[in-house]
């Protein structure tokens, strides 16, 4: 989930794994498999930035996870 | 004023007053002057109506009759112009600069539909706004319908009743039988105001109705898909051609817009 803010202001989570495609507008418009569109205030580049770097966070959460419980089990 | 609606009724008239005139004469109009006849008739429809509908819909007759007497105004051509126009604005100043744009558009549907663009919501939610209003439109103009058509349903009916009650009071005062024809004409002109006002005006009227329902409803749908398209940030020439398709070929090449190229 990357949090991503509305043209209004209102900050939101929106669920990554549903992103199709992101395409600048100018105004960065999120299209979703599910065919919705929504319309945010960050940049293309930005949106891109937090995915990665939530996918970074929840892998290096679960690597450092496996390496615990591989420790603990000698 | 929509002329069709205008001339439609007076001409139906005049063919009754040239058919009258030319059989008999200016007497010929001697049984059609009958009071109790457009009593019954249109005192029983009338009724019938407020039986049939709740008070306030009856009375909002009057306004639905203004819609069947006016023209459209509303321009197909504008619409498109003015989306495309929008998409050409968003695609270089993004959707916040519409703002200003928005404040003299004067259709409320466009203005609503694009100002929620705007507010950044996101595409399910407009559309389910605006499909969602489309449909209590088409409903409210749904009643209007079917109070023409059952007033074009009763007239006749009561114009029935009416002969048959003047059958009924001739037949009681047979005494004078020079009469009989006389009273007879009378009678019968009740079925013709009923099958008449029933048949040249209020099917007709709730015919006319339904058209107009149809020709707003398609520009509201047109708008539908230009505030959707829009906000995904389409090429105006994309916008153009996409809301064309709605048009019929005489509209779309009277339709002038600068997209070449973009």
């Amino acid at each position: 989930m990357i949090r991503v803010k509305r043209l209004n202001g209102v900050e939101f989570y929106l669920n990554s794994e549903l992103i199709e495609q992101v395409e600048a507008t100018p105004d960065t418009v999120i299209t979703l498999t599910t065919g919705n569109n929504i319309v945010v205030q960050e940049s293309v580049d930005e949106v891109v930035r937090r995915v990665i770097d939530y996918r970074r966070r929840v892998y290096e959460e679960r690597q450092a996870a496996i390496v615990d419980l591989a420790k603990r089990n000698g | 004023m929509d002329l069709a609606t205008i001339a439609g009724i007076l001409v139906g008239g005049l063919m009754v007053f040239i058919t009258v005139f030319h059989a008999e004469g200016l007497k010929g109009f001697a049984p059609f002057l009958n009071a109790e006849a457009f009593f019954i008739v249109m005192g029983g429809t009338f009724c019938a109506l407020l039986v049939n509908y709740p008070a306030g819909q009856v009375l909002g007759l009057f306004r639905v009759l203004k819609k069947v007497m006016s023209s459209n105004v509303i321009d197909t051509q504008e619409i498109v112009t003015t989306f495309v126009k929008f998409a050409k604005k968003a695609r270089t100043d993004g959707f916040l600069s519409l703002q200003d744009e928005v404040k003299s558009t004067k259709d409320d549907y466009l203005k609503r539909g694009v100002q929620l663009v705007i507010d950044g919501a996101d595409k399910e939610f407009i559309q389910n706004m605006m499909e969602t209003e489309l449909g209590f439109i088409r409903e409210r103009h749904k009643i209007g319908q079917e109070i023409f058509n059952s007033l074009g349903t009763y007239a006749p009916a009561f114009g029935i009743i009416g002969t048959i009650l003047g059958m009924i009071l001739m037949m009681t005062s047979l005494d004078d039988v020079a009469q009989v024809p006389r009273r007879m004409a009378l009678a019968l002109s009740a079925a013709f105001f009923g099958l008449g006002s029933g048949y040249l005006l209020f099917l007709p009227m709730a015919g006319k109705l339904r058209r107009r329902s149809e020709e707003e409803l398609l520009i509201k749908e047109i708008v539908i898909r230009g505030v959707l398209l829009l906000q995904t940030g389409v090429a105006p020439s994309l916008m153009e051609s996409n809301l064309k398709a709605y048009l019929d070929p005489s509209t779309r090449n009277l339709i002038r817009t600068n997209t070449a190229g973009d």
